[in-house]
Order: structure tokens, then sequence, then C-alpha cells
């Protein structure tokens, strides 16, 4: 871990060899399947979907600082572009993936070309809102390959060989999956690219003074955040076997944005944190009736009134090693 | 000697208002050259159009005998001009050490596969750069600083990490944006000598914009000043100060 040119000082060297803790969280997740109910096992698998979508949206919410609600049109257009071409190409659902990835990082580039046009702020917000409801008006109609509001229904997806016919195998897929992005996510962060997207959100004039091509890194986070979006799409798909275009409305972003601002904004943790909480106690609170909304909208304010950094700088207060660094030593 | 800096009749006219009317001179390497003038007088509009922010409406802007006029701003940091802001051009959410890394952005290597994949190669280049951008703030005593927050740092800190940020890459040529604003009076002298340090003994240009005289008498070769987007005059700070046409629109009093 020590650079060979200057001795690091050892607190950072200390942090970054207890950053390697986190690896221990997916080794225990391992054993959730052994001791998880099959409904259980099946919200777990959510949770994972949801962690994938809001660390790929906290890119352009957090990190770029921009804000762009294009979010469900990745997530819808990554969870069509796996179901199509499983069903009708019969693609096995790795490459399902990779394609919604690709598709999705087009996406992200398309939504792009919005905010280097110098639109900002609430017009941005509103024609990213619209990209997104102008995507579930395709699903909708182009229902001779989607099936309209009917949902597409999807054979069972497989992983190299392995039928993926419940959801203890699903789960280990989607944990290797959700693992890898968010460590790639991670690397990208701790980087002068993931530098490039806080500059700019910190001070674009002055980004470009330091000869960084703005314009470029502005569509590198669209493009990254549209492709992870895109593949948690085509795991929603492969968790549910049946995408409906309903599942892509107004709502679904705005959920994916309290996950992102619950969680902590431009935070890879508190991304994970958020998808869990906005996952988990509304689904609890489902067994009071009227409540799960109730406590959806609960459980925001408070984390904005009195967390305005979200549910990670309670784990920030605790103990260092939950800070996020934009750099690697 | 080439000059670094050249303008050629630099004008910059927003929609009727003259911002900046045909302004002519060089700057030269190891010199530290004053533009004064009043508000209004055009010095940011100046400096925003030699670094790109604004597109000049005629006149050319060369450095080391290339025009630069016309370029975006990254094009023309990158090719050696840098500058500070006036308000402060921090990133206030990030530390100190990760702004000296912003500053040192083009210089770290790493490909976007290596980097997404965490190759030993990039987290390597990676990690000299860290090494770097320590080494820069412990020159300027601001080693301590590394993991604070800018936005927590006092005004006379940020200004130094943003003078350490803009020299991280060892441009030839420097602007600094009113770098004595809201500096306390030993702050100043300090920013004075780090001035003339940088001039004479590591040989960069430097253009400064002042709004007080006084400031820039003893730490300036050359004051250039500017008054409703004109010259009105250029030389030693003695000759400035004796000028009668300075005095009269410059200082108000004849």
């Amino acid at each position: 871990m020590n650079n060979t040119e200057t001795p690091m000082p050892p607190k950072e060297t200390s942090i970054s060899r207890a950053h390697r803790l986190f690896y221990l969280i997916p080794v225990m997740a391992l054993a959730i399947p052994f001791v998880a109910n099959e409904y259980l096992q099946f919200m777990t698998n959510m949770i994972l979907v949801y962690s994938v979508v809001t660390v790929g949206f906290n890119v352009i919410i957090g990190n770029l600082g921009q804000l762009a609600f294009a979010n469900t049109a990745f997530f819808g257009i990554g969870a069509y572009t796996a179901a199509i071409l499983m069903v009708y190409a019969g693609f096995p659902f790795v490459l399902a993936v990779v394609a919604a990835a690709l598709i999705g990082g087009l996406g992200g580039f398309l939504a792009s070309v919005t905010a280097l046009r110098g639109i900002r702020l609430y017009y941005l917000a509103i024609i990213t809102l619209a990209f997104g409801e102008l995507m579930r008006w395709v699903y909708l109609h182009a229902d001779g390959v989607t099936k309209g509001s009917d949902g597409l229904q999807m054979p069972k997806p497989d992983f190299f060989g392995i039928s993926m016919n419940n959801e203890t195998v699903k789960f280990y897929v989607f944990l290797l999956i959700a693992v890898l992005l968010i460590k790639a996510t991670s690397n990208l962060m701790r980087s002068r690219i993931g530098r490039a997207f806080v500059a700019i959100r910190d001070n674009e004039a002055a980004t470009a003074s330091l000869g960084i091509h703005t314009a470029r890194y502005i569509i590198l986070a669209f493009v990254w955040s549209g492709a992870v979006v895109g593949v948690a799409g085509s795991m929603f798909a492969a968790l549910t076997e049946r995408v409906f275009p309903e599942s892509f409305s107004l709502t679904e972003v705005i959920v994916h944005f309290a996950m992102v601002l619950v969680g902590g904004t431009g935070s890879i943790i508190g991304s994970v944190i958020g998808a869990i909480t906005l996952t988990a106690l509304p689904e609890y609170f489902r067994q009071f009736p009227g409540m799960e909304e109730l406590f959806f909208g609960i459980i925001i304010v408070c984390v904005l009134l009195f967390l305005p950094k979200g549910l990670v700088s309670l784990l920030q207060r605790v103990s260092p090693i939950f800070i996020e660094r934009f750099y690697r030593d | 000697m080439d000059p670094l800096l050249k303008l050629e009749g630099l004008t910059v006219h927003f929609s009727g208002l003259k911002a900046l009317t045909d302004v002519s001179f060089d700057t030269h390497a190891g010199e530290v050259r004053a533009v004064i003038g009043p508000n209004g007088a055009g010095k940011t509009t100046l400096f925003n159009a030699i670094s790109g922010y604004v597109q000049p409406t005629a006149g050319a802007v060369h450095f080391k005998g290339d025009p630069i006029h016309g370029l975006s701003p990254h094009e023309i940091s990158s090719k050696g001009v840098r500058r500070t802001f006036q308000n402060g051009g921090l990133f206030p959410e990030l530390t100190a050490l990760e702004n000296i890394l912003a500053g040192l952005h083009t210089q770290i290597d790493g490909s976007f596969l290596g980097i997404i994949l965490g190759t030993r190669a990039a987290r390597e280049a990676e990690r000299a750069g860290v090494a770097r951008a320590r080494k820069l703030l412990d020159m300027m005593d601001l080693g301590f600083l590394a993991d604070q927050h800018v936005k927590d740092l006092s005004g006379g800190q940020q200004r130094m990490v943003e003078i350490v940020r803009t020299l991280a890459t060892e441009p030839p040529l420097l602007l600094l944006d009113e770098p004595f604003v809201g500096l306390s009076p030993p702050m100043r002298i300090r920013m004075m000598e780090i001035i003339r340090k940088l001039a004479g003994e590591e040989g960069i240009g430097i253009l400064l914009i002042e709004h007080a005289i006084d400031l820039v008498m003893s730490s300036s070769d050359i004051i250039i000043v500017l008054s409703s987007g004109q010259k009105i005059a250029e030389g030693k700070p003695e000759e400035v100060r004796e000028n009668h046409e300075v005095l009269e629109a410059y200082l108000g009093y004849a």
C-alpha cells in the first residue's frame, strides 16, 4: 500500500487498510440464504437491485451535482433491453446484463446532452423527468414488442448454465453483480475522474481552469450512471420476471431520489444504506394499512431535517472509516 | 526576449457595453505585472478574455507566440496559462489535498478502464499524484490542512491553497485575480513575498489584478492602469504614481 517515493502518513494508510473491512459485508451476506425465508430473500434481492440503482443515481445527483431525473428512464431501458433480448433473441442473462449496461449508458449519453447545453437546475430536472415519462409512453405504445400494460413475461434467466429459478440463486448472482459495480464505481470516484465530477459540482468554471475538459466528464458521469442503473434494470427484470411500464413511473424516480437523500448524497456507503432503509422500512410498515406511504414520508422528512447529509453521516461520526475521500493512497 | 503573453488590440463588447477597448501589452517570464483600475474598469473581463471564459470581440492573445484567443478555458489552461478567481475558485466540499489533486489532474495518468478495474498501474499513478500533492502542500507549510474541507479554512488559508493548486502543474504564466483581497496585513506581506519569489526564483510570469494601487507598488515590476475598459497608463510603479492622467482618471483628483 505504501508509495515508494514518499512515505505515507500512517493515519491515511491505516484508513485505506481499514477500508478492506468493507469486503466483509458481501462475505457475511453470503450466509443470508441460510437464514432467510423465500419472502425475505426476495426483499434482500430487491435491496440489491436498489443498491445498484442508488449507487448509479448518486453519481449524477451527489457527485456531479446535477438535478437530472432520467434515472427511471435508465432503469426502464435496462429492464426492457434485458427482457426483450431474452424473450425475442434468446439471450442468456449475462449477455442481457451487458446489453442493458450499453443501452443504459447510451441513455445516459443522450441525457447528458441536456446538461451540456447549459440547461441546469429546475430546467434540467423537468426535461429529464420528461425523458423518463417519454420512455414510459414508449413501453406502453410499442406494445407489439413490450406487450404494453400487460407486461412482458420473461423466461427464467440462467447464469452460465445455472438456472436462476429461485430467489437464492438470484441472490448470489445479484450479489456478484452489485459488488462488482460498487467496487468499480468506488475505484472511479477515488481517481482523477471522480474528482473531476465533484469539482464540476463545486465550481464548474474553476474546474475548467485546471485544464479539465468539463464537458467530457459531464458526459462520462451520465454514461456511467446510465450504465450502472441500466444493469440494475436488468436485475429488476430478472427478479420480477415480468416487466411493466408502470414500474418506471414518476413515483419510481421519487423513490430513487429519496434513497439518495436519505442515505447521503455523494456517498456509496450512503447509497446502500438509503436503498436498504427505503426498501425495508416501507415494506415492514405494509402490514399496517396506509402506514407504508406515511412512514416513507416521515423517514424522508426526519432525515432531511435532522441529518441533511443522510444516514451515512451518523456512521461518519462514529468512525472515519465511513468518510469517503476522492483519492486513494 | 519574446514576450510570454502578448495582447494585441484586445476588445470585448457585451451588447453595447464596451468592457474592454483596444488593450495591448506584453508580459514576460519572471516579471510581475499588475493591472489596476477602479470597479468596472474591465480588469476581470481582461482576465476572462485571456483565459477563455469570455470570447474577445476583436484583437488577439498570443501565448509563447501561439494564438490562444478563441480556445476554451481548459485548452488555455493546458497550454500553461493558469488563473485564480476573485471570489474563490476552490472546491469547498473537497479537502485541501483533493483540491490540489484536481489541480494535478492533467498530470495524473491512468486510463478509464485501468481506473475502473483498479489496475496496479492506475493505482500507482494515483498514489504518485497524492504523494506529489502532499509535497506541494508541505512546501507551503499547509500539510497539516491536507484533510480539512477547504470551506472550513480561513480566508488566507484558502487563498494559499488556491495558489498551490494553480501552481501544481508549474505553469509558465499565472493570472492572479485580486490575490490580496480579504487577507490580513501580515498575510498580505506573505502573499507579496510569494509572488516576488515565484517570479524571481521560478521565473514565472505573473499578471495580477488589484484594486488598490498601494498594494502593488512594492510587489510589481510594471503597472498597467485600466479605466473604462481602456489602458490609460503603463510603466514602473513610480512612473505610474506620478502620471497626471492616472491621478485624474483613477484616483479622482488632479
